[in-house]
């Protein structure tokens, strides 16, 4: 087993991690990155389409730089969100974010003649190199600059375990490289959990074969708080064919370069979604396709697992691929673009909800565990908005490092630890085992029928009641089927399998407790929007054995809700 | 050829023969129905053997999606690497019946094999290990270093001045090329860097902002006059990026400026083709070697005897008929690029 020491540990390569990483070697702070993917080549930040345009950069207006904010706190957070930080978020975007990432060396689409290319209207993004694939160099320049750093870096390894000071604070990390087969203790005054957004807890979820809410699971065994789990955000247009692209979005937003976008037929032809007509204001529009999706299931057009379709049929084809990749996936199956609609289905997105966290530290409630990116509980959706979470945890901690106490190796977690995951391994499969893989694919099934789009307390309770029958008679008997140690993938499925079973659970229990509808979360029992009672932060604490839930009010000083009660599916948002 | 490429006159070389071979494959696949087998061998690491499996094909069923199927059920120890899916992150790339391709992005065929890609070392069975690539990237010091400060957002620049540099930026380093070049395939008989690394080096390299001083250092030790320009790279990009034509002939002539000693035999290449509007082995020779040539007399014998060199021509027909379009051709090139 190795044991490594530095003064902080970032758990997690995404665009949050390198960015708090980068700031901390800045500040001359030793840091180590554990990635369980490749830095900058797995998770959620590969998938950034474009770059959304906050306060005056580029020429905004007043009123397109108000709608920026009020798209981030309505359409994006449905008002759970803390609107003083999303207001300290937006000026560091507009002043640091785009000047920074462009001396750093990314390109900014321009066209031939120089002028930056930038989607019209209320709402304006920009796109790194190509519109739809703009994750892509911008985590490679993020790599690259963790290289050039010379921050080192523990990849392909994922972190198991959170380990713990005899004071209860965070002393580290146990992880596992996935390619060896080897342990590795990295031991910090400070660990960053950076994990992203998604979770892969669903049948069709956006996130990617590492994901497995690792983040969540761990933290809350380490006894931190959470936040609005119940929130969910669904892609509805994400292709329904191959498998594999479950995570390929038909994007709805407005194109560079034009006026038009992406619409949306049910199985009869019939439009019921165009982002430009349907609301201009929603530039992520996930929510509000959705409701009209939603709408088109219960008169029967459409089912959540396909039988709609998208494309960008109302589109000249220069206008689309000039600068955007979205005609790929067109062009991949052979179908003929962009007369071609493709049937599409809702997938699992990000989680809104996560880790509960101090937005000015991002501290949790765990001493000496910080959170930045999608992890955290504090906003939804945007890489900017998890790259300015880096800024703030980086600043945070540094300010911090000397209150932090100096780790010691907690040799009998680290041991009870290295026997869990042994245990998981050996033995090999036999007929009693029960196989990871499969009941990875067991809870994803549970999840999409009982805590899918749509549910309410009944569907909730059985949730709950078939968790504690796998609890029971699968968990036991999970183990892989081969001792081989290096890159057994399908152990790592197992060690994956109990995170998700352990969020999962976490996450049917905080969607009975919201007893509303808002946005993306839709309760049968409790169809309507209620800002009487629901305007509020939905908590869980851990308390003993069991969980305890709170409630906390929003700072509403930008924009509040217009009603205190409606029907869900009538509100815009 | 779409018509883009043919406007821009890039070649794209994963196209070619395709529309008059519309042929073979697609007919075959086309004929395969939802639930039919998919029969797939797969080379597994531990005996060397292609281990044998299938799956019922689904719709639009990808090469990953057979291998998940094949994990889900037969044999979960199936070692392969992937993180998005999508095309997007690059670590999935395999060979199926020969060729590189994404498994993520690939179609399945009715009957495929699966192996490791290649000029890297395995890992475990399809999982091959990144860090002989990663090396040669870090090497080239793959990042911005301006040599005039940067000026505030949005800086002057447009699409026309990065457009080589633009098509790198597409790279999601799925390794494709780099199994498929057979000059890497040589392994340390060359120093060649390799057409991935190269398209690295490009994103910055062709960057109009760079410091040239860093993209000299990178390409004196790029190895880069070993490729053979034998598009296998460019066949099998799944991001299409013109390998050839659009980074490393540009990169080449970068050398050629800032690193003249390197482009020494293609340079003389090119001023004996501009002189006599062809190549005369027996000047080019002369010019390469120097005095050097003393050294290797047994072979210009040889060469002699067989045809190869033409003393005479060499001292009389210093000019053809095709000197003058040689000339206009090159140095049109010149002014272009």
């Amino acid at each position: 087993m190795r044991v490594l020491r530095t003064q902080v540990v970032v758990v997690g390569g995404g665009a949050a991690g390198c960015y708090a990483a980068l700031n901390l070697h800045r500040k001359g702070i030793k840091t180590i990155i554990v990635c369980k993917g490749l830095v900058g080549k797995s998770g959620a930040s590969l998938f950034a389409g474009n770059l959304v345009l906050s306060g005056r950069t580029l020429g905004n207006t007043e009123e397109q730089a108000r709608n920026t904010a009020e798209f981030l706190i309505k359409y994006h957070n449905q008002f759970l969100i803390d609107q003083e930080w999303a207001k300290r978020c937006g000026a560091w975007i507009a002043s640091v974010y785009y000047p920074e990432l462009e001396e750093a060396g990314l390109y900014f689409r321009r066209d031939d003649d120089g002028n930056m290319v930038v989607s019209p209207g209320k709402i304006r993004s920009i796109a790194a190199n190509v519109q739809g694939n703009s994750g892509v160099p911008f985590m490679d320049l993020r790599r690259k600059q963790v290289i050039k750093a010379g921050i080192e870096t523990i990849e392909e390894t994922v972190v198991t375990a959170l380990l713990r000071n005899v004071d209860g604070s965070v002393a580290g990390v146990f992880g596992l490289q996935v390619l060896t087969g080897e342990y590795v203790v990295v031991l910090a005054q400070a660990t960053i959990l950076a994990t992203g957004y998604s979770d892969r807890l669903h049948t069709r979820s956006t996130g990617t074969r590492e994901m497995s809410a690792d983040g969540i699971a761990m933290a809350w065994r380490a006894g931190a708080s959470m936040v609005n789990l119940e929130m969910q955000w669904w892609h509805t247009n994400d292709v329904a064919y191959p498998p594999t692209w479950q995570r390929m979005q038909i994007y709805p937003n407005p194109m560079l370069g034009s006026k038009k976008s992406a619409r949306m037929v049910n199985i009869d032809g019939e439009e019921f979604f165009d982002q430009q007509k349907d609301d201009p204001l929603a530039f992520g529009p996930y929510t509000v396709q959705l409701k009209a999706l939603a709408k088109q299931v219960h008169i029967g057009k459409a089912h959540y697992t396909g039988g709609y379709y998208a494309g960008f049929d109302r589109c000249a084809r220069g206008e689309v691929e000039s600068y955007t990749s979205y005609a790929k996936v067109y062009q991949q199956l052979g179908l003929d673009f962009p007369k071609s609609l493709i049937e599409t289905a809702v997938t699992a997105h990000y989680r809104q909800g996560g880790i509960d966290v101090d937005t000015t530290t991002m501290a949790s409630s765990v001493r000496g565990l910080y959170i930045a990116g999608g992890v955290g509980g504090h906003s939804n959706g945007l890489i900017a908005l998890v790259t300015y979470d880096g800024k703030v945890v980086a600043d945070s901690v540094a300010d911090n490092l000397a209150n932090l106490r100096e780790p010691g190796m907690p040799e009998e977690q680290a041991e009870q630890e290295r026997r869990r995951l042994e245990n998981l391994l050996a033995g090999g499969g036999g007929a009693a085992a029960c196989a990871p893989g499969e009941l990875k694919e067991c809870v994803r099934a549970l999840m999409w029928e009982k805590v899918g789009v749509e549910k309410d307390a009944h569907s909730l309770n059985e949730g709950l009641e078939e968790f504690a029958r796998i609890r029971r008679e699968a968990v036991p008997r999970l183990r892989a089927k081969t001792p081989v140690r290096a890159a057994n993938y399908d152990w790592l499925d197992a060690i994956d399998c109990l995170n998700m079973i352990d969020t999962a659970e976490l996450v049917v229990l905080s969607s009975l407790q919201r007893e509303e509808s808002r946005g993306p979360f839709m309760r049968r029992d409790f169809p309507e929007t209620d800002n009487e009672n629901w305007l509020t932060a939905n908590l869980l604490h851990k308390a003993g054995s069991g969980y305890r839930f709170e409630k906390r009010g929003y700072n509403l000083s930008m924009f509040r809700p217009d009603f205190a009660r409606a029907e869900n599916l009538a509100v815009p948002w | 050829m779409s018509e883009h490429l043919r406007a821009s006159g890039a070649i794209d070389a994963r196209r070619l023969g395709q529309e008059e071979n519309a042929d073979g494959l697609r007919a075959r696949n086309a004929r395969i129905a939802i639930g039919d087998p998919v029969m797939i061998k797969v080379r597994r690491s531990d005996d060397g053997r292609l281990q044998e499996f299938q799956a019922p094909y689904q719709k639009a069923m990808r090469v990953l999606d057979a291998l998940n199927a094949i994990a889900l059920k037969d044999a979960p120890d199936l070692a392969f690497r992937w993180f998005c899916g999508s095309k997007m992150c690059g670590t999935c790339a395999v060979r199926m019946n020969g060729r590189e391709v994404l498994a993520c992005w690939e179609a399945v065929e009715p009957e495929m094999t699966i192996e490791p890609l290649r000029n890297l070392p395995v890992i475990r069975d399809l999982v091959v290990d990144r860090t002989p690539y990663e090396r040669k990237v870090a090497s080239f010091e793959p990042w911005l270093t301006r040599s005039v400060p940067y000026s505030g957002f949005p800086e002057p620049l447009s699409h026309r001045d990065i457009k080589n540099a633009s098509r790198a930026i597409d790279c999601i380093s799925c390794m494709s090329c780099y199994s498929a070049c057979p000059v890497i395939g040589l392994g340390s008989l060359t120093d060649f860097a390799g057409p991935a690394p190269l398209v690295q080096l490009g994103q910055t390299a062709l960057d109009p902002r760079q410091d040239q001083r860093q993209v000299a250092r990178a390409l004196s030790h790029s190895g880069i006059f070993n490729c053979i320009s034998c598009y296998k790279c460019e066949e099998v990009c799944p991001a299409h990026i013109p390998i050839v034509s659009g980074v490393i002939e540009p990169l080449k002539a970068k050398v050629a400026k800032l690193v003249p000693q390197m482009a020494h035999h293609p340079l003389i290449f090119r001023a004996v083709v501009a002189r006599r509007g062809r190549i005369d082995p027996g000047e080019l020779i002369l010019r390469v070697q120097g005095l050097r040539v003393l050294a290797v007399v047994p072979r210009l014998v040889r060469l002699l005897l067989r045809g190869k060199i033409n003393p005479l021509r060499t001292l009389l027909r210093v000019k053809t008929s095709a000197a003058g379009a040689a000339n206009r051709i090159l140095n049109g090139a010149e002014s272009s690029s």
